[in-house]
């Protein structure tokens, strides 16, 4: 690509020009720091600023409060398109230009998200190399600085008299027209000046192997210490270039109908990011959330995005009170290990074809019928307003649709229908949070929102020629009803069907009309049990927990496939159980639950270790997951 | 479907919070028709006795007569919500329990304390359930709005008493304690306020009580070896605006 030169007095001319065209958006000073703002003319830039409290890249594509939708109704949405014009960010750093790079295959990758997409497509990067290397930042261990080698629309760099100006791109040409060709001594003089740069840096993370030395100290007393002094501010997730995580949450107006949908940034360090209905929080203690932080920073991101989740441009430690410093860390693990057990590093499934459509829109769905299963559950039978949708709606046994409702929000839930059925798809749903509360409240004929189908479903294929052992309790018998009618639909492609389900008491447990039916299909058995039952239920069947049942069933590890759902401690030990009986960690399918706000590997709710349930999961197989850094159940 | 009947109290406090309901006054209209406001002194002379779908109450417990009528209000009220900190945690008043016995207290203030009965002062779910919880010193309109429209909605409006820090980055404000050694306690406190103080140059007080797993005493020793402060400044910051909770007396008393 051509390469320019923009003498430093001629600097003046060349941001007016280009803010007759766009907005420029640049670094300006606020008090002793600085920040990106829009600017009128060059004697506004700070081109000699050393960091941004925000990263412009996310600050402007990712802002931190972004509504995605204005409604008035429960299902009538319409997406807010972002008003931006052509702009320009003239003076990113190479850090930042690497961490916009990262924050692409987020928001670009599968499922692109179109806000993000919008504001991106619109503007232009205009790079500054760090000639001058700023104190906290370390970005050279991961050769995302102090130079940029691509990201950018143009690339400047200082060589005294003037600045080196690189294109990138054709958008880029466009931006240098008018400029001067640089001659081969003020090359020299860029690559001298970050050769120079890149000398002065001193900071540094040793990458070599970390990935690994990060996954076997998980239990590294060094984790410990630094929740002794950790705030749990989430000032560092917010300051970070490649931090994307964020909450969807509904507002209403006073008439309660009309309102509008936002996305807010979240932090994984805040006790509330895991939390779900029932105020469960998955991931309650600090230093969980600290290794959650750092081990995405360093090495998470690049097995979930193959690209760097750290670019070492030091913000984190800048506005840390209590200077928690990811070089200091790493070095003290480095100098220090304290390997525990063996843990592999987990490669997610490959991505999936995704529709072209907006992956945030939900589209109209009628229930079609209501119907109690219990006090708090019941099953709703929907169908898409618009027929070809219907028609070509498919899924797979075990996925899940975001089900919402404009005005109360979203919640993920799976899908309880045979996926065979065609012209409409059930869900079966406790009543626990705002949106189950609001849905228990509906009648047939309303309309709610439905986005999806989202996930990877339970193994039906791989199950073949295979017995299968089907463990669910309490709800978690919703999304294996599918799996019990598709053997049912296809009964000579598998072997013995038995289905243990356990609930609280007789009183909560899910499809009991259809238990007859399930019981009548060739070589299935049904065993059932409660933790307590009154004797005025006149429960005629096993009590106590669903691994009692086990003593029942006649399977055994050859030849089969166990899948399980249920509440996680359930699961836990349903899976202890099994290997005890010398069932092996493949054989073993689990569904997880999680608190998600998006549903298509966008907000980071969802995330166990370097897992992201909605869309690596819901359904895992055991030996997957069993030795993540994170425990799963 | 009949309008929820609201009832406005006020128990140990400066009534500042009741009367920034007051002044909502961009809302105020829409709200009375959306609802049946039937017990506010402030604003009304005329009171209708409960039941009540939601009472809001103001002020600390700091007396047995309090105790007494919050029980009573609690039991005629479907939803019971904390108005402002006082009614959150103790509040201000709370910080009368650090301070010496109920009899120097007594003392101190009063000339005849014959007729004076006080006790350490709490916030309402010391002695009764809360439903929920308006924050601050004093409260944020935008919070009761939004708490307003949740009850009408049947909802909970699920606050998120994250720290005032990350407020106050998402605003890019130059960082008070780190960059101008100022004693802010927003990494510590909840936020919901917008970052109101920092963001006005004053350093965050804590007024709504701590965050979520607030580390107060990781910071009570960043202010003592990085600010230089007094482990006595220390003791009187975190006992200010919320002393009684369980995050900020570890605050107050890890030095």
């Amino acid at each position: 690509m051509e390469i320019y030169v923009l003498p430093k007095q001629e600097m003046g001319g060349f941001v007016a020009g280009l803010a007759a065209r766009y907005e420029v958006l640049g670094p300006v000073a606020k008090e002793e720091e600085f920040v990106f703002a829009p600017v009128s003319s060059a004697a506004e830039l700070r081109l000699d600023y050393d960091t941004t409290i925000l990263p412009p890249h996310k600050k402007y594509f990712l802002p931190p409060m972004e509504t995605l939708f204005t409604f008035d109704g429960r299902a009538s949405g319409r997406e807010v398109e972002p008003a931006v014009g052509e702009r320009v960010l003239f003076g990113v750093h190479a850090c930042d230009v690497n961490g916009l790079l990262s924050l692409d295959q987020v928001f670009l990758g599968s499922y692109p998200d179109p806000y993000y997409r919008a504001r991106r497509a619109s503007t232009a990067i205009i790079g500054l190399n760090c000639t001058e290397p700023c104190e906290n930042g370390f970005c050279s261990s991961f050769n995302t600085g102090p130079g940029m080698d691509r990201g950018y629309d143009l690339a400047l760099t200082d060589i005294g008299e003037a600045f080196l100006v690189e294109v990138g791109s054709e958008r880029g040409k466009e931006l240098a027209k008018g400029l001067a060709p640089a001659s081969d001594e003020h090359l020299i003089a860029k690559n001298r000046a970050l050769r120079a740069a890149q000398q002065m840096i001193t900071r540094r993370i040793d990458t070599e192997g970390l990935a690994q030395l990060l996954h076997e100290n998980v239990e590294h007393a060094e984790w410990e210490e630094l929740a002794e002094i950790c705030l749990s501010c989430g000032s560092c997730t917010n300051v970070c270039p490649t931090c994307f995580c964020f909450g969807v949450k509904d507002y209403v107006e006073l008439d309660l109908t009309t309102g509008t949908r936002p996305r807010e940034w979240d932090s994984c360090q805040f006790y509330e990011f895991s939390r779900v209905a029932m105020d469960h929080v998955f991931r309650p203690g600090r230093p969980a959330r600290i290794k959650q932080r750092m081990y995405h920073k360093l090495t998470y991101f690049q097995q979930q995005f193959d690209a760097p989740g750290c670019v070492g441009c030091g913000r984190c430690v800048t506005y840390c009170i209590v200077d928690i410093d990811p070089v200091e860390i790493v070095e003290n693990i480095q100098e220090n290990p304290n390997p525990g057990k063996e843990v592999h590093l987990y490669t997610p499934p490959p991505r999936r074809e995704c529709p072209d459509t907006s992956p945030w829109k939900p589209l109209p769905a009628v229930i079609k019928g209501i119907k109690k299963q219990t006090a708090d559950t019941t099953t709703y039978t929907l169908a898409f307003q618009d027929p070809k949708v219907q028609e070509a709606y498919t899924y797979q046994p075990g996925v899940f649709n975001m089900v919402s409702l404009f005005g109360l929000g979203e919640a993920p839930i799976s899908i309880s229908s045979s996926a065979d059925t065609r012209g409409s798809f059930d869900h079966t749903i406790r009543a626990v949070g705002n949106v189950t509360n609001a849905l228990e409240k509906c009648q047939v004929g309303d309309v709610i929102g439905i986005r999806g189908p989202y996930g990877r479903g339970w193994p039906v294929e791989e199950m073949e020629g295979k017995n299968v052992l089907l463990i669910a309790g309490g709800i978690g018998l919703a999304p294996l009803r599918p799996v019990i009618k598709h053997i049912q639909a296809r009964r000579d492609r598998y072997g013995s069907l038995e289905i243990l389900y356990g609930a609280r008491t007789p009183a909560d447990m899910l499809f009991t009309d259809e238990f007859d039916e399930w019981r009548a299909i060739p070589d299935t058995k049904l065993y059932l049990t409660v933790d307590r039952a009154d004797p005025a239920d006149c429960w005629q069947f096993n009590v106590g927990v669903v691994t009692t049942l086990c003593d029942l069933m006649a399977a055994v590890p050859e030849n089969t496939v166990v899948v399980t759902c249920g509440p996680d401690i359930m699961m836990k030990f349903v899976v202890k159980t099994l290997l005890g009986r010398g069932f092996s960690p493949e054989q073993i399918f689990v569904s997880l639950e999680r608190r998600m706000s998006c549903g298509i590997k966008k907000c980071g709710n969802c995330q166990i270790g370097p897992v992201f349930v909605c869309q690596d999961g819901p359904v895992f197989r055991y030996s997957d997951v069993q030795d993540l850094p994170e425990e799963i159940l | 479907m009949a309008k929820p009947k609201l009832a406005f109290f006020k128990f140990t406090s400066c009534a500042g919070c009741l009367l920034s309901v007051l002044n909502l006054e961009d809302h105020l209209l829409d709200i009375v028709g959306a609802v049946d406001i039937v017990h506010f002194l402030m604003a009304r002379r005329e009171t209708q006795p409960g039941p009540y779908d939601v009472a809001f109450i103001e002020g600390a417990v700091s007396t047995p007569h309090e105790v007494e009528q919050l029980k009573e209000i609690r039991r005629q009220s479907k939803v019971l919500v904390a108005l402002g900190n006082c009614a959150v945690t103790g509040g201000v008043p709370s910080m009368k329990n650090f301070a010496g016995s109920e009899r120097e207290m007594e003392e101190r203030v009063y000339s005849e304390t014959w007729d004076i009965k006080s006790i350490p002062v709490r916030g309402l779910d010391y002695y009764v359930k809360v439903d929920e919880y308006l924050r601050g010193c004093s409260i944020d309109l935008n919070e009761l709005v939004v708490l307003l429209k949740s009850l009408l909605l049947g909802v909970s409006p699920r606050f998120r008493p994250h720290s005032v820090c990350n407020e106050c980055k998402l605003k890019e404000n130059v960082c008070l304690l780190i960059s101008k050694g100022k004693a802010c306690m927003g990494s510590v406190s909840a936020a919901g306020c917008g970052a109101l103080c920092p963001s006005l140059n004053r350093p965050c007080e804590g007024c709504r009580g701590p965050s979520n797993d607030a580390n107060a005493e990781a910071l009570a020793y960043t202010f003592v070896s990085d600010l230089g402060l007094s482990p006595e400044e220390v003791r009187r910051k975190f006992q200010k605006y919320a002393g009684n909770t369980p995050a900020f007396r570890k605050g107050a008393e890890a030095l």
